[in-house]
């Protein structure tokens, strides 16, 4: 636990002092507010908080896999990993640590998504269990990116059209009914379908499929670690 | 403490390392020497279990959370600052962080302790790679090449840093392909040429068997005999 706890402090640290990651947690929800207050809405039936749970989406899908993806690559390209293995850190510790700081720093984010969109009580606990739900799917796939990454480089170079898909998709579906099918399998757009409603039910079928892109995501991890190993 | 018995390493079909055989003993400092390329990184790598040998065995007679390591690569986080690098590890061990504060006197870092890694000159930074090194007190210490590119007022305090390490029980294996350096430091060592063990044993006993004794022994010399090349 100790080991956990010293790796997620130093990765607290370490964003802190990035102004480049910071910035990933910042624009979604700064965008959110700016687009739910200053712009007018598409149309009048549409929900207030079209704009948040529209970024919330993009949110989950894009800051939690790209934050994780970046951290493992740099202490690879750095060979900070190497010096960490030597001390008898397990790589299950060192990913718990670094998944476990970007899903707590994720789930603050979701609070503020949450109080942009005006939700309470009831409400906001969905909101935001919905979305740690959708960022917990995007660090196990940021931490598999993070596994073939030699260096941040190839970390941006593979991660960017994964969260290119799994952020951008559900925003085009809105005004698309084909990309909407085709959108439809993957957590985000369900993370999205979900924050739209306007009782925010959380149903079955939604809930199964985001676990099942949990499930997948943990099976190919479980693939890409077997494959290439935590190797500083 | 440690040992080597006819380790081979091939990277393709260059062979690197060829039937090296060495023990080093408890409480000894024990020296590498050998030019660039002569592979002295690659024992470093095999004993560590970083790298997996193609022939021979090798062990270390204790845990590897009981080895401290000093590599070319520093592995330093360098948005934090040199207090917090050592926390990370302080963590990790379950050691108070006053032994940080410790470890950054021993090496003469006190002054620079809030100062960030990537504001640091080379000299400090290796410096404080070895305050990693010797933070949790290590009863067997890796050093590769600690005071290349040093200046001699930094390298001399490190030389003296070694010895001390030695005094108070800790094994020191030191690559290096500085000859004045081993003199004064190594108990023993061995002569690396091409992969191959060229002469080992005590650096006066060396120049003695190769008449290299001059006003001090002059292990240049004895290389220079044994390989016909110098090891600039």
């Amino acid at each position: 636990m100790r080991t956990i706890r010293a790796i997620f402090i130093k990765q607290a640290r370490d964003t802190l002092k990035n102004r480049m990651t910071l910035v990933q947690f910042i624009i979604f929800p700064v965008m959110s507010f700016i687009m739910t207050t200053l712009v007018a809405k598409p149309a009048e039936d549409t929900p207030d908080s079209i704009f948040v749970t529209m970024f919330a989406a993009m949110f989950a899908g894009m800051t939690p896999l790209m934050m994780t993806n970046s951290a493992i690559a740099e202490d690879k390209e750095h060979k900070s990993l190497r010096f960490l293995v030597m001390a008898g850190v397990k790589p299950s510790q060192y990913l718990l640590g670094i998944g476990g700081f970007v899903l707590l720093s994720c789930s603050f984010v979701a609070v503020v998504f949450g109080l942009i969109g005006e939700f309470s009580g009831l409400e906001l606990v969905k909101f935001v269990f919905i979305l740690i739900l959708g960022s917990v799917a995007s660090v196990v796939i940021g931490a598999t990116v993070g596994i073939f990454s030699k260096n941040q480089q190839a970390a941006t170079a593979i991660g960017t059209p994964v969260f290119m898909i799994l952020a951008f998709l559900p925003m085009l579906s809105i005004f698309n009914d084909t990309i909407r099918d085709i959108a439809n399998p993957l957590y985000t757009q369900q993370v999205r379908m979900i924050v739209n409603e306007s009782d925010m039910s959380i149903t079955t079928e939604p809930l199964l499929i985001i676990l099942a892109n949990i499930a997948v995501a943990f099976i190919l991890f479980v693939l890409a670690y077997k494959k290439r190993g935590l190797k500083a | 403490m440690i040992k080597m018995s006819n380790v081979i390493k091939r990277f393709g079909e260059q062979t690197v390392l060829s039937d090296v055989s060495f023990e080093a003993k408890e409480k000894e400092i024990f020296g590498m020497l050998g030019p660039s390329g002569a592979g002295k990184t690659t024992i470093i790598n095999i004993l560590t279990n970083q790298l997996k040998a193609d022939g021979g065995s090798h062990k270390i007679g204790v845990a590897p959370f009981e080895t401290g390591l000093m590599l070319d690569e520093d592995g330093l986080y360098p948005r934090l600052n040199c207090l917090e690098n050592l926390n990370v590890f302080a963590g990790i061990y379950g050691i108070s962080h006053q032994k940080s504060l410790q470890a950054l006197k021993s090496v003469g870092l006190e002054d620079a302790m809030k100062k960030a890694v990537n504001a640091l000159s080379r000299g400090m930074r290796q410096r404080l790679a070895l305050a990693r090194a010797i933070l949790h007190e290590p009863k067997v210490l890796f050093l590769d090449e600690p005071t290349s590119g040093l200046d001699p007022g930094t390298a001399r305090g490190i030389h003296q840093l070694i010895l001390r390490l030695r005094e108070n029980g800790s094994t020191v294996f030191l690559t290096t392909h500085n000859m004045d350096e081993a003199v004064k430091l190594c108990d023993r060592i061995v002569l690396l040429h091409k992969g191959k063990i060229v002469e080992q044993g005590a650096p006066t006993e060396i120049c003695e068997r190769h008449n290299a004794i001059k006003t001090v022994p002059d292990l240049e010399a004895v290389f220079i005999e044994m390989t016909g090349v110098t090891l600039q």
